[in-house]
């Protein structure tokens, strides 16, 4: 009994990571009864990229919300154009964990991303098009600025401009000021856009060396 | 010889920095902390060769790798070190985390704590002696100390367990005296009943591979690390713990740390002396 | 004097809603997601939570759920501020144990008016 002596052998390279001969038997394991064989499975399936589709596909009939992480962390993983394919989807999900979880990995694969974002953004549905602007936050894509100024010159609807002025507030440039100004005016019945647009202004001015 | 001044950080700037770095890290900087963080700004604004705080701050946000954010973090907490530092983790430990484990421990099975990363021994070796000292109940208990780090030359300082009177400062003299011997130079040698007792590996927490050979922890210490890393390493790092952990298994994190930057898939624990985190008991798990 | 969580992954809507409570006298603090709500709720008590539904790591309804579930966390009452406008999220929240929910954007007094409503109420 107390602390054990160390054993102080160097720990043994366990052979299991997986090699091509185990994806039949990973992709069974994503649909077992078992919720720990289905997470274990899912975690394993990161060193095949050709199993998106049987990741998402379960991804949309999960329950367990532990195997529906490890399920989006693969996914992450992976990282490729396909996932992030199979990923937009969840974006409408009824399920609030998955479609805010697919927010944040979006976030980590701007390259990828890119390419869909001028789509998500115009998108028939208001939701969406805000978690497409939340996706923006971490987008390396020099056309941001453009899209955020694209979203509040012509969004409907209040929420959607003011998820993007939100994020103007931190990266938005003198290109902005008279969108600021016009999307003001078409929601002066609003004071949380007027609010935030006012501080945008503000900071954008102050950077310029303009006292607000 | 011409004299630069440095652009001042202006108020908008700090604001958008603080809420960046909030978001980011958790860590939020009141007013009061102004100085401080204009300073290390303008430092790394310099260090970096950015043209002033925009275009800094541009680089900052979309660096892929995180590498400048790093350095930031770096810069703006504190990195040392040494003997019971956040001493209240292991006091919980005693306190409350280990008398929970034990309770749903069958007998003959033994506790399995993982301090990674573990760097040049202070984390693991206080760890052990904590438990001696000050948790009765180990007499009743095996209790293995696993202790991992990326960085093999670290690793072999650890096993050696020689240390800087500064890294052995903050423990009462008794213990000094107690587990240490003089050795050249002002430093001290843990003795080896303790220092067998730490069983190191070099371990690269975002590799699957490393952590999958980690199993039935019980309580894993991973404090300052995942702080330094982005969102889809802490991702990682947070499903290999997971996998590492019993269910009811603990993990810390340090204390400007907090697993609203890194995982939901862990319970949020309250104790006397800690926020700790959780690996749900079976019954508990989650459905959506 | 009573204290609000404000919980909301955006910076711009935690500043308004914080100005908005502070002018009216409460004291406020804030956390970017459910798991930093619940962290900050068992750190110290608060009268009153304003949560959003969608955000990182943990979502508005999860974080009312958990915290109804605490035992060692005293209750207060939660309102639910979302962008969601349907009748189905309107009852998830109910029976995620929230009080009240209200779509967004907020107008001041009507957050004040239900914070002051949601705080008259012995829980």
């Amino acid at each position: 009994m107390g602390l054990m002596k160390a054993k102080n052998e160097q720990m043994p390279a366990l052979d299991s990571t997986p090699t091509p001969e185990d994806l039949p038997m990973l992709l069974r394991g994503l649909h077992s009864t078992d919720a720990e064989l289905r997470r274990m499975s899912a975690r394993d399936l990161m060193q095949f990229p050709e199993s998106v589709h049987a990741l998402a596909a379960q991804l949309e009939v999960e329950q367990d919300v532990v195997v529906s992480e490890a399920i989006v962390n693969t996914l992450a993983q992976i990282g490729n154009a396909a996932a992030v394919e199979v990923l937009i989807p969840f974006l409408r999900s009824e399920n609030v964990f998955i479609r805010n979880e697919t927010i944040e990995v979006l976030k980590g694969l701007p390259a990828v991303v890119a390419p869909a974002m001028e789509e998500l953004l115009s998108d028939e549905d208001a939701d969406v098009r805000i978690f497409a602007v939340n996706v923006l936050e971490s987008l390396r894509h020099p056309k941001v600025v453009s899209w955020l100024i694209h979203v509040i010159d012509q969004d409907a609807h209040v929420n959607v401009c003011a998820t993007a002025l939100d994020l103007l507030a931190e990266v938005g440039d003198e290109s902005c000021l008279s969108a600021l100004t016009r999307v003001k005016a078409r929601f002066l019945n609003e004071p949380y856009l007027q609010f935030v647009a006012q501080m945008a202004e503000g900071r954008i001015l102050e950077g310029k060396g303009i006292p607000s | 010889m011409t004299v630069v001044t440095k652009p001042p950080i202006t108020d908008e700037d700090f604001r958008k920095f603080r809420e960046f770095f909030y978001r980011k890290t958790g860590i939020h900087f009141d007013d009061s902390k102004r100085y401080f963080v204009d300073k290390r700004l303008q430092e790394r604004i310099e260090q970096t060769d950015s043209s002033g705080f925009r275009d800094y701050f541009v680089m900052l946000r979309f660096q892929a790798q995180g590498e400048e954010l790093q350095q930031l973090i770096n810069s703006m907490t504190v990195n040392e070190t040494y003997f019971f530092r956040e001493e209240y983790h292991f006091a919980c430990m005693v306190r409350s985390m280990l008398p929970e484990i034990a309770s749903r421990k069958r007998a003959g099975e033994s506790i399995r704590i993982w301090s990674i990363p573990c760097s040049s021994g202070e984390e693991p070796y206080s760890i052990a002696i904590y438990l001696q000292e000050f948790w009765p109940d180990i007499v009743n208990y095996d209790v293995e100390i696993l202790a991992s780090d990326i960085d093999t030359t670290i690793l072999n300082d650890a096993r050696r367990g020689i240390f800087s009177k500064r890294s052995v400062q903050n423990l009462p003299p008794k213990l000094l005296s107690k587990y240490f011997t003089p050795a050249h130079e002002h430093h001290f040698q843990l003795c080896e009943d303790v220092r067998s007792c730490i069983d190191f590996n070099r371990v690269n927490v975002t590799d699957a591979a490393d952590t999958r050979r980690y199993r039935k922890i019980d309580l894993i210490f991973c404090r300052n690390l995942l702080i330094y890393f982005d969102d889809t390493s802490r991702r990682m790092a947070a499903e290999s713990f997971y996998d590492a952990l019993s269910p009811g298994g603990f993990i810390c994190l340090g204390h400007s740390e907090s697993m609203s930057r890194i995982s939901g898939l862990f319970k949020v624990r309250k104790f006397q002396d800690a926020i700790v985190y959780q690996k749900p008991v079976e019954a508990e798990r989650g459905l959506t | 004097m009573k204290k609000v969580l404000i919980v909301d992954d955006a910076a711009t809507v935690r500043m308004y809603h914080r100005g908005i409570l502070k002018q009216a006298g409460y004291e406020t603090d804030e956390a970017i997601n459910g798991v930093e709500a619940l962290e900050k709720a068992h750190a110290e008590h608060f009268d009153l939570y304003v949560v959003d539904v969608n955000m990182p790591k943990m979502d508005g309804y999860s974080f009312i759920r958990r915290l109804r579930e605490a035992a060692d966390i005293k209750q207060a009452p939660a309102m639910m501020v979302s962008t969601e406008s349907d009748e189905k999220d309107e009852t998830q929240a109910y029976l995620s144990g929230a009080n009240l929910y209200v779509v967004k954007p907020i107008k001041p007094d009507q957050l004040l008016q239900c914070a002051e409503m949601l705080m008259g109420v012995e829980n």
